[in-house]
């Protein structure tokens, strides 16, 4: 008997593993995005700087597409400052970085993008075309293109530093 | 680098402080249980004073941000912004994670505070331990405020406007619901700890119940509360008329709710016939578990739900806390497992013990199937690598039987005799009752009350008040032989055995509630309907007519709302106006709820889709009834639970 | 002694009649959860299955009238037709996911019989309440109205 006793607190442990391991799998009713793997649609876009950008421009490169506005709070002013670090390391090679701002206004946009130095150009989204097109219904949303210029990953949400270096790498290793 | 001190930087400093200091208090009190140090015992209450005035100021931080539009702080820009209403800015306080685990933490601080003053003298052996447990406890929040849901952190540069609150917290359930449930669930720390210290010393006999008996009622009356006010905010603002949905989150709350009744009623034996002191010791320990597994049930995301929050790292800190407290907690029990004999027996299957016996058995057992469906998906697919949901018809059908067998033990328990009750004390008790709650099913089988379950619940009712008002009568009749008045024999008796009246009006309460749900389920109406402008539609015997559609523009969203007229026959009842609210930071619009609340039936409203020209508008029409009764019986239980903790007039408290 | 044993044979009676309830609870309200290609795989009419994907932009049908509703869920995979009688909850809507509970009709389509929402903390909609659309809105609601 005094042995047996201590079965009593181990009969905890089946119970936290159990737990456990319902923590580490992926919540219920995660629905993966249609998008991906499937061709980007295309757009063509005036940034703020006046130049135009198109995404058939940047076929061959590897390319983050960010959806954000000036009233995206708190994600958008935690996600902006990872977005332009990434940016800084990876332009020169082979990397795209376009910034979509939409529903936005203007001076709220430019704003925004001068307090966090944006260097990478972004275009404001007239009309909504693109958001629609892209199937974006919040902000801020990330999309990462191929080379070939399929979308790869959507993240709906802050994109987290790492993971998005470590997306761009893997993507940046595939054939053109 | 600039060193920026603002309010991110304050927060974020008290709180580390406070964590330090619940570590060295729990250090201390440990060391001062196990030494018999009274300078360390000191040093430790002073920590705990120290730890809860650190709480406060941060509470008094985040409160000041909300206040000031400060969206330094990324709480505050997360869950407010400038249209925010004044109250609701105070209230984001505990809307979300960070903020909820405050709260918890500020209670739990209280409550200690209140151990402290009172137990410092009364229990100077326990006390020490106590005073750890509590500590350690603390500690762990604050943990958890430091690492995985920090309320401090800066947002830079600071945005000019905030996100918002999530505008179905925009309501006054919602301001009390957090509070009530997080109530009870810290209530239950205070029974949890003096176990513990019990089995640390050893005094495994009645002692730390009689001491937590008025804390256990508390809590389970917050408890309780909570889950009526959380069931009262599902009625009127999400929209779809219901009050409970089974829905994991509410599971989380009401499997602690059930062991803590379980617990509650199992006492009573120990106190009197020192029986079942390792099961009491086992379900406090597992009540407080399942309040902890509620709260990481709730806050990590595990498992899906309609309210399912957002994941991070902090189910982790919450499994690895939960894995701590259930091994040292059982260890401590196996451990002291010679000593928790009992000192009496089971006499008879016919007594008050077997009673409550069973009364546990069910509870438990309802808590059990509540658990396992909760978390049936997860090991279902960790087995066949499916995904599945277990939804309302397995709770029902595992609860209804269960909830009418307590129902009937209800009526049983109170009034059965001790040890073993004979035939004749069983049918000067309870025959009456009995006749009655028959009688009262075949009158209303005769009017034509089809549905079975009701009329084995309305039976099971009428037979359980006939108890009570036959015990009390009895009781107030034999007071009145030594010459007092009715009155007064009333009132004696209440005052005089308020803890048995106490729980009799709380037992009244669930009864009310009882009925309340019987009748909901069974005799509620619903319809959907689109209405041209002057159209109406009948339902229940009300007429619902559409009179138009407005626009306006609130602080921090705009409204549709939109104009109905009901009547009953020829009598005007109500004008209702649900509407849709658009706030800008919600994907959606959001439905906002008119209802006419009645004793016996309420008439709800909710506005669905409407034309852009005001000309037509889609309405979903309920006739609820006696859903009232749920209500009702929260304020009974309030009544009971204040009789049932008075202080003892015989002697000094 | 014997009272032992009774007590005993009690107590794995109440516990048959506990496992009993549960397992035939359970395996009577299991609803399995799967997505339009999974379905489309093996559909099964009178099965409660829920069914998971996104709302396709452009098949949201609503006939305010008959209270039909109908659109496309899509995986990106396969698409599955859905019926439903009644407004959708508040956080339905078109390019957004959507989980609905029912069952496969036979006809083609699914008849779903509750559509749920779920509630998320993360983003923020694509609305400014200065834009056009929104005030527009509040515009045409606001004119006046004919006299009934």
């Amino acid at each position: 008997m005094s042995r047996l006793r201590w079965a009593i607190p181990l009969a905890v442990l089946p119970v936290i593993v159990l737990l456990a391991y319902g923590f580490w799998t992926d919540p219920r009713g995660e629905v993966k995005s249609p998008l991906v793997g499937k061709a980007a649609a295309p757009f063509t876009l005036s940034t703020f700087a006046g130049a135009p950008v198109s995404l058939d421009g940047l076929r061959g490169r590897v390319v983050v597409v960010n959806f954000w506005a000036s009233w995206c709070i708190p994600a958008c002013y935690e996600e902006a400052p990872v977005l332009q670090d990434v940016w800084r390391d990876y332009e020169h090679r082979g990397v795209a970085m376009v910034g979509i701002n939409v529903q936005d206004k203007d001076d709220a946009a430019r704003k925004f993008m001068e307090q966090f130095g944006f260097t990478f150009p972004n275009a404001m989204d007239v009309g909504g075309k693109v958001a629609v097109n892209y199937g974006v219904y919040g902000v801020p949303e990330t999309f990462l293109i191929d080379k070939k210029g399929r979308i790869r990953e959507r993240k709906v949400g802050a994109v987290d530093g790492e993971a998005l270096r470590g997306h761009v790498e893997r993507l940046l290793a595939e054939p053109s | 680098m600039t060193l920026l001190i603002g309010a991110p930087e304050i927060g974020y400093a008290l709180t580390v402080v406070a964590l330090a200091l619940a570590l060295w208090g729990g250090a201390a009190a440990v060391t001062a249980a196990r030494a018999g140090r009274p300078a360390l015992l000191a040093s430790a209450e002073r920590a705990a004073v120290g730890v809860w005035a650190l709480i406060t100021g941060c509470m008094l931080v985040l409160v000041h941000a909300f206040l000031t539009f400060d969206f330094s702080i990324r709480y505050v820009a997360a869950n407010t912004n400038r249209g925010t209403p004044f109250y609701y800015r105070i209230t984001a306080l505990w809307g979300a994670l960070e903020g909820s685990i405050i709260l918890w933490a500020w209670l739990l601080g209280l409550y200690t505070l209140i151990v402290v003053t009172r137990y410092r003298r009364r229990q100077p052996e326990l006390y020490p331990w106590v005073l750890t447990v509590l500590l350690a406890i603390l500690a762990f929040f604050l943990l958890v405020m430091t690492v995985p849901a920090p309320p401090f952190e800066r947002l830079s540069p600071v945005p000019p406007d905030g996100r918002g609150l999530n505008p179905l917290l925009e309501d006054s359930g919602m301001i009390t619901h957090p509070v009530a449930l997080y109530l009870g669930f810290t209530g239950f720390t205070v029974p949890f700890a003096f176990a513990m210290a019990a089995l640390a010393l050893g005094r495994t006999g009645e002692e730390w119940i009689t001491i937590t008996r008025r804390w256990t009622i508390i809590a389970w009356y917050f408890l309780s509360l909570g889950l009526l006010i959380g069931g009262w905010w599902s009625y009127h603002v999400l929209g779809w008329g219901g009050y409970w949905a089974w829905d994991p989150v509410e599971n989380a709350a009401f499997m602690p709710w059930l062991t803590g009744t379980a617990f509650l009623h199992s006492v009573m034996i120990q106190e009197r016939r020192r029986m079942l002191k390792l099961w009491n010791l086992t379900l406090i320990i597992l009540t407080f578990g399942l309040t902890l597994f509620g709260t990481f049930l709730t806050r990590s995301g595990i498992i899906g739900s309609v309210h399912a929050f957002t994941q991070g790292s902090i189910g982790v800190f919450f499994l690895t806390f939960l894995a701590l407290v259930l091994l040292t907690a059982f260890s401590l029990l196996a451990w002291r497992l010679d000593r928790l004999k009992g000192q009496g027996e089971l006499d008879s299957i016919v007594s008050r013990e077997s009673v409550f016996l069973l009364n546990n058995v069910f509870l438990v057992a309802a808590s059990f199937a509540v658990f396992f469906g909760t978390i049936f998906p997860l090991l279902y697919e960790a087995v066949w690598q499916e995904k599945v949901s277990v939804g309302g018809p397995y709770f029902n059908a595992i609860n209804i039987p269960l909830f009418l067998g307590l129902l009937f033990l209800m009526g049983v328990g109170p009034l059965i005799a001790w040890r073993r009750a004979s035939i004749e004390s069983l049918r000067r008790n309870f025959l009456k009752p009995v006749l009655a709650g028959v009688v009262a099913a075949a009158l209303l089988r005769m009017i034509g009350v089809g549905n079975a379950l009701v009329l084995l619940a309305a039976g099971l009712v009428v037979f359980v008040a006939g108890t009570m008002v036959l015990d009390f009568w009895r009781a107030a009749r034999a007071r009145r032989r030594t010459g007092d008045g009715w009155r007064a024999a009333t009132i004696g008796l209440l005052l005089r055995q308020n803890r048995r009246y106490g729980g009799f009006v709380v037992h009244l309460g669930i009864l009310v509630v009882a009925l309340g749900v019987a009748g909901s389920q069974a005799w509620s109406l619903q319809t959907e309907a689109t209405l041209a402008k002057g159209e109406a539609i009948e339902l229940g015997g009300y007429r619902v007519r559409f009179d138009g559609l407005d626009a306006s523009e609130e602080s921090n969203h705009a409204k549709v709302t939109g104009t109905f007229s009901v009547t009953h026959g020829a009598r005007p009842v109500d004008v209702l106006q649900p509407a849709k609210k658009f706030y800008p930071q919600e994907q959606t619009p959001i439905a906002y709820v008119d209802y006419r609340l009645g004793f016996l039936e309420d008439v709800y409203l909710v506005l669905g889709d409407f034309a852009r020209d005001g000309s037509h508008a889609t309405i979903k029409v309920q006739v609820n009834r006696m859903v009232s009764w749920l209500w009702l019986g929260g304020l009974v239980l309030t009544l009971g639970t204040v009789l049932a903790v008075l202080p003892d007039r015989r002697r000094p408290a | 002694m014997k009272r032992r044993a009774k007590f005993l044979v009690g107590g794995a009676v109440i516990l048959a009649a506990l496992v009993y309830l549960v397992y035939a609870g359970v395996s009577q309200s299991v609803v399995y959860f799967v997505t339009p290609a999974e379905l489309l795989a093996a559909p099964a009419p009178g099965k409660t299955y829920r069914l998971g994907g996104m709302v396709q932009p452009g098949s949201l049908v609503w006939e305010p009238r008959t209270l039909d509703l109908r659109f496309t869920l899509s995986d990106g995979k396969a698409t599955v037709p859905v019926r439903h009688k009644g407004t959708p909850p508040d956080l339905f809507a078109e390019g957004r996911g959507a989980v609905v509970e029912g069952g496969w009709s036979g006809d083609g389509y699914f008849k779903a019989t509750t559509i749920l929402a779920k509630h998320s903390e993360e983003y923020k909609a694509p609305h400014d309440p200065s834009q056009a659309g929104y005030k527009e809105l509040l515009k045409t609601l606001r004119a006046p109205q004919e006299p009934r």
